[in-house]
């Protein structure tokens, strides 16, 4: 039950949408999936004028093309599941949206895009696009501009989409590697305490050629630990090591809610690293030696 | 062969109503013309109501009407307080239903704001302006204890709501012959009782009859009906409470809310039905169990505990009409649960702070005592070396012991403590799982094993008050032969009714078919005290046992009549009244039924020609007349029971797997294993929520935090292993069949064995928790706080 009163517009494209908003100067209220919209429409949080629903704006699309894969804004985490794409050329993805907490209600409604607009620093989806090097695709009045992820992030809760602006998309270099997602929450209900998501390649001999790490729910926007340092080296349980303490010291400005202290999250985000890296490497030795095989 | 219904795992009568979705609760029912309250809440914790500016509302879609704290005052009295502290040498305050002068809480109703739909009526209420002066605000009872702490009600110099002790002061003196002493603290964080259903309220105004029909979520339609009246200046015959169904209670829909009374006034007002659906966050306000306690234990070298002194502070927030601060006193009452410990001596203080008001939540402060028990056994364990079981097998009262009056003066009707100990361990395997600890420490993991020993004192009849132990059930028959029960103890959706039903179906001998139980209604109804201190199944039940025998008896003697015998010949099973002599001799009940009620003359001569008896049914062991020591005896049976958790943490994160709990209860009889089943196992997965997290955090400034179930985090089904449940059966030699109620089972003994079992898995870390929840930031800071010290 929504207290307040407003118009709704369903759009058919992106542009149309990015009409919509530019005409309403106090500003609508976009809706993805509605999973945090609604509960706060609900609540009467917010009173928008305008609800602009993006179910029918055509941004639910996964499609690879030259040698990069486009996820579509308004994809749920059921259809990141259901996607043969997500799975051979994204698995973090799938990985994420298999962990995503709230039953089948929430992998049916919830969006990808709707989860990095809405900015929670408790959330899975932006630590994992992050780690995944999502270019963002942005509609607006002059067309379309993207943006790395990250950028599309000003901190919890606000993101730099203009008022106009609608998210359209993720473009991701997909590149095969060794995949580790770790989440860590209170129970099965709670929102994600601190989440590491990471990606490793290896080179012809075993060593880290590249390494992301992405650390989400610690910190107002996800944190990219630059591990550049361990480039080169061997993937071993020192290395590893490494990794996880300059995770811990990665964590300067740690979010607190009603879960959890900022100390609290600022202390599991080296074990978190850790185990994200241990099995990040593990996945990369496996492929490496499928492939040899 | 009989087969009898009583401790038969019956389905719920009306199990079909519910799962079809055809079950009525109050929110479904919408009347000609209604219109919906919303509420104006303070957003300030403490602060001076300057002035309230209806205006803006009065122009938002769809208003009706709006009404002050002010205006309210005109035409109603303060709420009457359900337990007033006053009575009992505490502080008076005076709730009304919208706050006048002042808030005293962020949440508080300040105004109420009536329009045509629920969203039209929180968007006026939302448009409602309050001017406000801030106060400094209080959050912390030990802080509120403290000199020049802000006061929230002024007249009384202080914060303390009531205080009190019980038991004799003398441990100081025996713990001179003791071995040894501890001490310990423990502090109980706030949680909620958070029902699948939050409450609702729809109130309608007769103008021409002058009647009142309130209908809505409450356990306790008389005492709400006395409640009513008093507000609002009503006779009780004009205002009639309905009770529909409801999805759970916990404490929470106990009598003498502000919005009871605020849709009554609102409807006789505006001549209109007006409804009330709280929201979630508004359900959250209502708090409980939040205390600190310093103990300390005199022992021996043996275990053996000597004597114990408790000091428990409560924080209550703001006062309240209802029962809430009961459960310090309540808590009091049950140490030394089933500890046999000659000298204890508690002091209880409640105190006010600008928190929302604690309102009852089950097991209505049993939760603590067993928690502050429990704690002083492993830390007794702990300092002497020996086995935290053998401590407990030491300090039980032993079974031969019964009855046993607990330095509380509460009289335990019945009860082995160490067989269910026993019971436990031997389904645990304990020796293997301590084992499995050892060799599972050898690789860096750390298991823990927590015991938990629950006695929840039940059928609660507190003297002077609306809250009682008796309770009374008419039973009927119409001349069909179907039988409908009448009685004043409530269900919140445990399903109470089918219990009932099957007592009244065994004592009459009809088909459990045949049986309607209507509960419930205040006009319709028996006064009864409706859903509380799990005593709905002893009173409700013993009461319809009582009535449905006199209808048995009257069915016996006419049969007899019918059959040329005598009624001693006549047994009465599954609806036929056969001659035990010749059983080719029989009628339906439903002829026998008929012939009561049309052939009296010629059958039934010395037999009044009525199928309809009502009965009450009072417990033998209360007692309100005060013993030598001034204690008196307020509970009527004794359930209990004994809880052993395994745990594991991982102590680089804090996280606590809840990998097994065993439970083994025994509630005496059992009527209906099911729904006893039902009770216990939702008991445990509250109680080890509240061990792992469920908390009613604020904030700083006085707001809650917890304002929903991803901000108040209850178990889900996934987050408990399967609950490995078996019974123990001691009949109270009190109780009507033995019973002893089995509402409030399960919360305790969990809270306590899981929150044992975390402090033995960080044992090995060096490091203790002493507070709860055990939720992950808790148990890390406590290994951290280690591994610093």
């Amino acid at each position: 039950m929504i207290p307040s009163r407003f118009a709704y517009a369903a759009p058919e494209s992106a542009e149309a949408a990015v009409a919509l908003l530019a005409e309403d100067p106090d500003g609508g209220r976009v809706l993805g999936g509605g999973t945090w919209v609604v509960p706060e429409l609900s609540r009467g949080d917010s009173r928008p004028r305008l609800v602009v629903d993006l179910r029918r704006a055509g941004l639910a699309g996964i499609r690879a093309r030259a040698g990069r894969v486009h996820v579509g804004a308004m994809c749920t985490y059921a259809d990141l599941l259901a996607s043969d794409v997500v799975a051979q050329r994204l698995p973090l993805l799938r990985i994420m949206a298999q962990g995503v907490t709230g039953g089948r209600q929430i992998l049916g409604q919830g969006t990808v895009g709707g989860s990095l607009v809405a900015a929670r620093p408790s959330s899975d989806a932006p630590g994992a696009v992050v780690a995944l090097g999502g270019e963002a695709v942005i509609a607006c009045a002059t067309g379309e501009r993207r943006c790395p992820a990250l950028e599309l992030l000003a901190g919890a809760m606000e993101t730099t989409l203009g008022q106009d602006e609608i998210l359209v998309g993720f473009e991701f270099p997909a590149e095969a590697a060794g995949v580790g997602y770790v989440k860590l929450k209170r129970g099965v209900s709670s929102w994600p305490i601190a989440t590491a998501a990471c990606l490793i390649q290896l080179d012809e001999g075993g060593r880290w050629s590249s390494v992301s790490l992405v650390l989400g729910g610690v910190a107002p926007t996800p944190v990219e630990v630059d591990l550049g340092g361990l480039l080169g080296t061997e993937p071993d349980g020192e290395a590893i090591s490494a990794g996880a303490r300059l995770a811990g010291t990665a964590v300067t400005e740690p979010w607190t809610d009603e879960l959890a202290p900022g100390e609290y999250r600022a202390s599991v985000a080296g074990p978190v690293a850790r185990r994200a890296l241990e099995l990040a490497c593990a996945d990369a030795i496996g492929r490496k030696a499928a492939d040899g095989s | 062969m009989t087969e009898s219904l009583v401790g038969a795992p019956v389905r719920k009568h009306d199990g079909d109503v519910y799962l079809t979705g055809r079950a009525t609760f109050a929110n479904d029912i919408s009347l000609p013309g209604m219109v919906h309250l919303a509420i104006v809440r303070s957003p300030h914790p403490h602060a001076r109501i300057l002035g309230i500016d209806l205006e803006a509302a009065s122009l938002q879609p769809g208003f009706v009407d709006a009404l002050t704290g002010e205006q309210a005052a005109e035409s109603v009295d303060p709420i009457p307080h359900a337990l007033d502290p006053a009575n009992l040498g505490g502080n008076h305050a005076d709730v009304r239903c919208l706050a006048l002068g002042k808030v005293v809480y962020a949440g508080e109703p300040v105004a109420a704001v009536v329009a045509a739909t629920e969203g039209d009526a929180r968007a006026a209420a939302g448009a409602v302006t309050v001017r406000y002066e801030p106060l400094p605000l209080v959050l912390d009872a030990e802080e509120a204890l403290a000199e020049g702490a802000p006061l929230l009600y002024e007249e009384w110099g202080t914060n303390v709501v009531i205080g009190g002790s019980i038991g004799a002061d003398d441990f100081d003196e025996v713990a001179q012959s003791a071995d040894r002493v501890l001490d310990g603290e423990l502090r109980i964080h706030r949680g909620t009782s958070a029902p699948i259903e939050p409450r609702c309220y729809l109130a309608e105004w007769n103008s021409r009859e002058e009647l009142l029909t309130f209908t809505g979520t409450t356990q306790n339609p008389h005492p709400l009906r006395s409640t009513l009246a008093a507000a609002l200046r009503l006779p009780e015959r004009q205002i009639r409470v309905v009770a529909p169904r409801q999805g759970g209670s916990f404490g929470l829909k106990m009598y003498a809310h502000p919005e009871e009374i605020l849709v009554c006034v609102l409807a006789r007002m505006l001549g209109r039905p007006v409804k009330w659906m709280e929201d979630r966050r508004e359900c959250m306000l209502a708090g409980g169990r939040e205390q600190v306690h310093r103990f300390d234990v005199a022992f021996d070298e043996d275990g053996r505990v000597r004597a114990l002194r408790d000091r428990a502070i409560s924080d209550h927030g703001a006062v309240a009409p209802g029962h809430g601060w009961g459960m310090a006193f309540v808590n009091a009452l049950t140490i030394p649960t089933g500890y046999a410990i000659e000298h204890c001596h508690v002091r209880y203080t409640v105190v006010a702070t600008n928190k929302g008001p604690w309102v009852g939540v089950r097991p209505f402060g049993k939760d603590a005592a067993a928690l502050v028990m429990e704690r002083v056994m492993e830390l007794v364990a702990d300092t002497t070396g020996l086995d935290p079981a053998e401590v407990r097998r030491r300090n039980f009262v032993p079974a031969g012991a019964f009855p046993y009056v607990t330095s509380s003066g509460l009289e335990l009707d019945s009860g082995d403590y160490v067989g269910l100990l026993e019971q436990a361990l031997e389904r645990l395997d304990y020796a293997g799982a301590r084992a499995e600890q050892a060799a599972m420490r050898g690789e860096g993991r750390y298991l823990g094993i927590g015991l938990g020993f629950e006695l929840t004192p039940e059928g609660g009849d507190i003297p002077g008050a609306l809250v009682g132990g008796t309770d009374t059930t008419t039973v009927k028959m119409d001349p069909s032969g179907l039988v409908t029960v009448l009685t004043g103890v409530t269900s919140p959706g445990g399903g109470n009714d089918t219990g009932i039903a099957q007592i009244v179906a065994d004592a009459i001998g009809v088909e459990l078919t045949s049986v309607t139980v209507v509960q419930g209604d205040s006009s319709l109804c028996p006064y009864g005290f409706g859903n509380i201190s799990s005593r709905s199944l002893v009173a409700g039940g013993g009461a319809a046992a009582l009535a449905a025998a006199d209808l048995a008896e009257r069915l016996r003697i006419v049969a007899a009549s019918m059959l040329h015998s005598e009624p001693s010949q006549v047994a009465i099973r599954r609806g036929m009244a056969t001659l035990a002599d010749d059983p080719s001799k029989a009628v339906p009940v439903p002829a026998v039924a008929h012939a009561v009620y049309t052939l009296g003359y010629i059958l039934g001569p010395g037999v009044e020609p009525s199928l309809e008896s009502t009965r009450t049914y009072r417990p033998s062991n209360i007692r309100h007349l005060p013993d030598e020591h001034g204690r008196i005896q307020p509970f009527s049976t004794f359930p209990n029971a004994l809880h052993a958790a395994v745990v594991e943490v991982d102590p680089e994160t804090g996280i606590v797997e809840l990998r097994r709990h065993v439970v083994v209860h025994d509630c005496g009889t059992i009527v209906n294993p099911g729904l006893v089943d039902g009770q216990v196992r939702g008991g445990v997965a509250m109680g080890a929520g509240a061990a792992l997290g469920e908390e009613l955090s604020y904030g700083a400034t006085g707001s809650l935090l917890a304002e929903g179930f991803k901000t108040y985090l209850m178990l889900r089904a996934s987050d408990l292993p399967p609950i490995e449940l078996e019974h123990q059966v001691t009949p109270s030699p009190f109780s009507f069949l033995g019973a002893k109620g089995a509402g409030e089972a399960g919360f305790a003994g969990a809270l306590s064995a899981v929150f044992n079992a975390v402090n033995d898995a960080i044992r090995p870390l060096g490091a203790r928790l002493d507070r709860t929840p055990a939720s992950a930031p808790n148990v890390l800071e406590a290994i951290q706080a280690a591994w610093a010290g």
